[in-house]
């Protein structure tokens, strides 16, 4: 294929975001996937307070809980980071993050075509 | 040794089972075979370090560095001077004054989840930028806040117990539902146990011990009447080198020392 613009954008910057397009939606795809192996009974209500204590991670499954721990640790990780620590798949990794995300228990910002996750101890509500 | 050094909390499911006895000599003993050591008080509600090792006075407290309004260096007290074999030993203490520990009982959950990160920084700053080779943590027994934030933070937990009954229950009990939950290296220490002179004695508690609590033995610290004697004014392993009770505080930190090659 040419460098040349299709419909305004070059060719290769539209594959771009239709990869990232991609990629966001496989890893909605991996949250729905764990929330139905899991029953959907770990992931409780939103709470609009949620900090991420020593007691939320007692109440936690046990999957989850090893998830939490790791990225306390670590502070600020992606997924395939986490995974390398815990011994688990990057994707089984990233649905728990993403669950972790819902609960509102974790953070998450993208950096170009990664996505971090942290633990917002300063701002947590 | 690795490497890498290692975080070591002292824990116990009822007070009085000699944790602050323990950590105390531990850290002592290991400064005394070469390793640079910290202990750390963290047992808020009830500060002990500051009067069993007759320091009146610290630029800042740990609770100081808990509150996020100072650095960990301001924290640390040098007693290295104490110290025979080249090794070193720092000390961080908790504010025994009553304000702080109202202060600290008042806590809310996201204070305390702010203190685990600031318990979990640690290891950046103490471990790899000082270089220590242990960094201990006295902590206040049973679940409170403070102790599971050091047990989080710590690789190893060590768990200090005696043959009291609801202790060796409540010990059991803590072992499965919250040292296996965090998925932590545990090792027991027995402490005030009689009738350990005979070797038949002692593998008859090391039976009892595996049978009970399913996890490894540190070591078995009997009862001495010295250490009641002391009434906590001793440092044994740096005052009586020749105690037994050193004598035992220096294995115990030969094995340790050990688990981490």
């Amino acid at each position: 294929m040419s460098n040349q613009d299709v419909a305004g954008r070059k060719p290769l910057q539209v594959l771009e975001k239709i990869r990232e397009s991609l990629e966001r939606l496989n890893e909605k795809i991996e949250v729905i996937i764990e929330l139905q192996k899991h029953d959907r009974k770990d992931v409780q209500e939103p709470l609009s307070d949620a900090p991420l204590d020593v007691m939320t991670l007692l109440s936690m499954p046990d999957h989850l809980r090893k998830t939490a721990m790791t990225l306390c640790r670590m502070g600020r990780a992606t997924a395939e980071e986490i995974s390398e620590q815990t011994k688990r798949a990057r994707a089984v990794e990233s649905a728990y993050l993403n669950q972790l995300v819902i609960m509102r228990h974790l953070k998450k910002e993208r950096n170009g075509r990664k996505a971090y996750f942290f633990v917002d101890r300063e701002n947590q509500r | 040794m690795s490497m890498m050094g290692k975080i070591v909390a002292v824990h116990s499911y009822k007070g009085g089972t000699g944790k602050t006895l323990i950590s105390i000599n531990l850290a002592a003993a290991l400064a005394e075979q070469g390793k640079k050591v910290c202990l750390f008080d963290l047992d808020f509600r009830a500060p002990s370090l500051a009067t069993l090792l007759k320091i009146e006075k610290s630029e800042c407290w740990l609770n100081d560095y808990l509150n996020n309004v100072c650095e960990i260096d301001k924290v640390l007290l040098d007693l290295s001077e104490r110290v025979h074999d080249g090794g070193k030993l720092f000390v961080g203490l908790a504010n025994p004054a009553t304000e702080a520990i109202r202060d600290m009982s008042a806590k809310d959950r996201k204070w305390e989840m702010r203190a685990l990160g600031r318990l979990l920084a640690l290891r950046t700053s103490l471990l790899n930028d000082k270089r220590l080779d242990y960094l201990m943590l006295d902590t206040s027994p049973g679940l409170q806040y403070s102790s599971i934030n050091a047990i989080v933070s710590a690789d190893l937990v060590l768990v200090a117990t005696t043959f009291d009954r609801s202790d060796v229950d409540g010990t059991r009990r803590m072992l499965r539902e919250l040292y296996d939950l965090f998925e932590k290296k545990t090792e027991v220490v027995l402490n005030k146990i009689l009738d350990v002179s005979s070797k038949t004695g002692k593998d008859e508690i090391q039976s009892k011990v595996n049978d009970v609590y399913q996890v490894p033995l540190l070591g078995i610290v009997p009862c001495f009447c010295d250490i009641l004697k002391a009434r906590g004014g001793i440092i044994f392993s740096q005052e009586k080198p020749d105690h037994p009770f050193t004598r035992i505080m220096n294995e115990m930190a030969a094995k340790l020392d050990k688990m981490g090659q």
